[in-house]
């Protein structure tokens, strides 16, 4: 389990950060035209990335693909590490500093699910597009479109499909890289597909978990034997006693119920998944306990076995609004006409602050995450979103956002 | 060359042209130009994708494609603003070639794609692939590139039709099973090689596609491989796997219309080659039937088999791609 720590803002580099911006606004407001040759080559590698499925444990082929792109664009160090991440390295001029761009490459749609992306005029359309086959995909663009615009960045770069991110991954391929990476990272962005204008520079701490009742073969001599989707519904119930205050703010999320086969068996099994998000650390681990007692009581008292599984937790952090990183990145967003939408993101984000990394999340399009329908994302504001990550990858080149 | 000799130096796997920066370093040595043409008609839901993908993969990356080109037949819905709007070059095939008149069908948009597009190869892929991939295109250029014997190549792809003792059952669609393939065991048993002779996917030299007449309708594909096989014999051909390719299936109607189209190309073939008389002239009116409320309805569809003359013999054709054989007409 990480523990989040607040990256201090540096002292340095406060001043002078507006001054480079605006030095370089001219040539940032010129990348969405320097890239308009290139979208086709930018929807493309989109569409081909997209239409290969990759749920999280699953992301070999979706991870073989970002590293033929890295390799195709002529990247002397792209290989799969230990965990299935697809990384890139990219030196440096100087190698003074190594900034990570990471986009996480599983999806939460299953393989069985066909994955046809359909190209419209104005948007693309496809299972899992926006979340995160765009952030990928953009990713895996990046030493191409570097080349093609004649940029050479005096830092390195640490390109890195992640995979386990989502669910029960836990960010797990990310904190491994982190923990073992050769190159120790000195600023990290995470790519997410949309929404673009997102700035997101802290996490809400956020509990993840698994409720499992199974019923026991033998009748509980208190209360005789109960469907399994019954007693948690006394879980549920329970837990929606919770007290939960506005300030800091405080959520009980039920996303996921399992149970049952047939109208007239009664299922001995039963599954919740639920999240609890909170500004407040001390609020999570409240909510956490209670919760166990809840489950404790509940299998005590009835004839089941009844089992919590916290499999995530990640705690609240991040850097300062008035860290030069979360500036000079807010400032780049509007020189592009971007609207800033600053916020939390449970994304992972929390693995770079947890480690005293400065980093920020951005979005690349506009678009939709969809529960019943394929997602899709926006094709206008897509090179915008391009432009405003390497604007960003210039700008921190410059050591306008360095901590040390 | 014979059949199990064409059979084994001819057919091709895309895999086999994996090396497209090769292929575009050998295309440009010999100082070919190629043409990508996506006839269409209603095509909104995937053309986007099919220009997307082979325009940058192709065309950007890697220069193999000098042009791509969609040939409408006058879509009413955004077939042809999606393509422009993605960087296809997009004619409307009546406002061209106005002189020779207009017919609406895939072959018109074919034959006119000649005088439209400036490659020595022109490359036909239909327009409503679902699984679209640069393979579409560079397993079929691929031959043609790499032997200059070759000058028309045919795609096939694997049907998940049935599967037993380890031999992978490819074969073509309904129409080429029940259809073509007992006519050309018939008439032209070397053309019974060619896997499926239906494919919509084909490239071929400018310098034989402009000697053959085009059917304006569902034949142009038979009559193409008849026609090309008429004047160069199986050493012309190549054929190429290009695996599974995914698209619409149509009504069974349909395909007896399709069947009919092909019908009457096939026969005015051995007609003109006098391998078979028929003592009237063949009607154009297909009889099918519907069943509404318990009654049989008769109804009856008119397919003319319009074809297009070799376009070697049009004025406007040899005066932009032939000036000096024009030129030597005249003295």
């Amino acid at each position: 389990m990480q523990r989040t720590r607040t990256v201090e803002a540096s002292q340095a580099g406060k001043s002078n950060n507006m001054s480079h911006v605006s030095d370089v606004t001219e040539a940032l407001q010129e990348l969405p035209l320097a890239l308009a040759p290139l979208r086709e080559e930018v929807l493309a590698n989109l569409v081909m990335l997209a239409q290969i499925p990759a749920p999280t444990g699953k992301e070999q082929g979706r991870a073989g693909y970002v590293l033929d792109r890295f390799v195709e664009a002529g990247l002397p160090d792209a290989g799969p590490d230990e965990m299935g991440n697809a990384v890139g390295f990219l030196p440096g001029k100087t190698g003074q500093r190594t900034i990570m761009l990471v986009a996480h490459l599983d999806t939460i749609v299953p393989e069985s699910v066909d994955h046809n992306v359909v190209v419209q005029a104005d948007r693309l359309i496809g299972p899992g597009i926006s979340d995160n086959a765009l952030g990928a995909s953009t990713v895996s663009m990046i030493p191409t479109l570097l080349t093609e615009l004649g940029i050479q960045l005096d830092s390195n770069l640490l390109l890195v499909g992640s995979v386990q991110s989502l669910e029960r991954g836990n960010h797990g391929g990310l904190r491994f890289l982190l923990d073992h990476s050769p190159h120790p990272v000195d600023l990290g962005i995470c790519v997410e597909g949309v929404e673009l204008g997102r700035l997101n520079y802290f996490s809400i701490g956020t509990l993840r978990g698994d409720i499992t009742c199974d019923v026991r073969p033998g009748e509980s001599r208190s209360f005789g034997s109960e469907s399994a989707i019954v007693v948690l519904n006394y879980v549920i119930n329970r837990l929606l006693q919770i007290e939960t205050p506005s300030r800091p703010f405080t959520k009980i999320r039920f996303g996921k119920i399992r149970a049952g086969k047939s109208y007239d068996v009664e299922p001995e099994h039963a599954e919740l998944g639920f999240e609890v998000n909170s500004h407040s650390d001390a609020m999570i681990e409240r909510i956490q306990l209670e919760i166990e007692d809840i489950v404790g009581e509940i299998s005590a008292r009835h004839a089941v076995d009844a089992r919590l599984d916290c499999f995530f937790r990640c705690d609240a952090g991040g850097i300062p609004f008035a860290h030069p990183l979360v500036k000079t990145t807010a400032e780049i967003m509007r020189t592009l006409g971007i609207e800033v939408d600053q916020g939390h993101s449970p994304s992972e984000l929390s693995e770079f602050i947890s480690r005293g990394i400065p980093a920020v999340t951005l979005g690349i399009s506009q678009g939709e995450k969809n529960r019943k329908k394929a997602d899709h994302v926006m094709i206008d504001p897509m090179l915008t979103g391009v432009a405003q990550v390497i604007g960003l990858l210039q700008t921190l080149d410059r050591g306008n956002c360095d901590e040390r | 060359m014979n059949v199990e000799q064409w059979l084994a130096e001819r057919t091709f796997h895309h895999s086999n042209f994996w090396d497209i920066k090769w292929l575009v370093e050998e295309k440009e040595r010999q100082g070919l130009s190629i043409s990508l043409c996506l006839p269409a008609y209603n095509e909104e839901a995937t053309i986007g994708k099919e220009i997307v993908l082979l325009k940058s993969e192709l065309h950007d990356r890697y220069p193999l494609i000098d042009e791509i080109a969609v040939i409408d037949s006058g879509s009413s819905d955004k077939t042809c603003e999606i393509a422009a709007s993605f960087g296809a070059d997009v004619y409307l095939a009546e406002e061209h070639m106005t002189e020779c008149g207009n017919h609406r069908g895939k072959g018109e948009n074919l034959w006119k794609a000649l005088y439209l597009l400036k490659g020595d190869i022109i490359v036909y892929v239909d327009s409503d692939i679902n699984n679209i991939h640069p393979r579409f295109v560079y397993g079929l250029v691929g031959p043609l590139i790499r032997d200059p014997d070759i000058h028309y190549v045919k795609a096939f792809y694997d049907r998940p039709l049935a599967f037993s003792e380890g031999l992978r059952a490819t074969g073509g669609g309904r129409v080429t099973e029940i259809l073509v393939r007992p006519l050309f065991s018939l008439f032209y048993p070397d053309l019974a090689a060619i896997i499926q002779p239906l494919s919509g996917e084909y490239a071929g030299r400018r310098s034989i596609l402009e000697q053959i007449p085009f059917p304006v309708g569902y034949g142009v594909e038979t009559a193409m491989l008849i026609d090309i096989y008429e004047k160069l014999g199986m050493a012309g051909f190549a054929q190429t796997d290009l695996d599974t390719r995914v698209h619409r299936n149509q009504e069974t109607v349909a395909l007896g219309r399709m069947s009919f189209g092909i019908l009457r190309a096939f026969f005015s073939r051995l007609t003109g080659a006098e391998r078979a008389r028929f003592r009237d002239a063949l009607p154009n009116i297909m009889r099918q039937h519907s069943v509404n409320d318990g009654n049989f309805e008769q109804r009856q569809f008119q397919i003319d088999e319009i074809e297009r003359p070799p376009i070697l013999e049009i004025e406007s054709y040899v005066e932009k791609f032939h000036s000096e054989l024009q030129a030597a007409n005249r003295t």
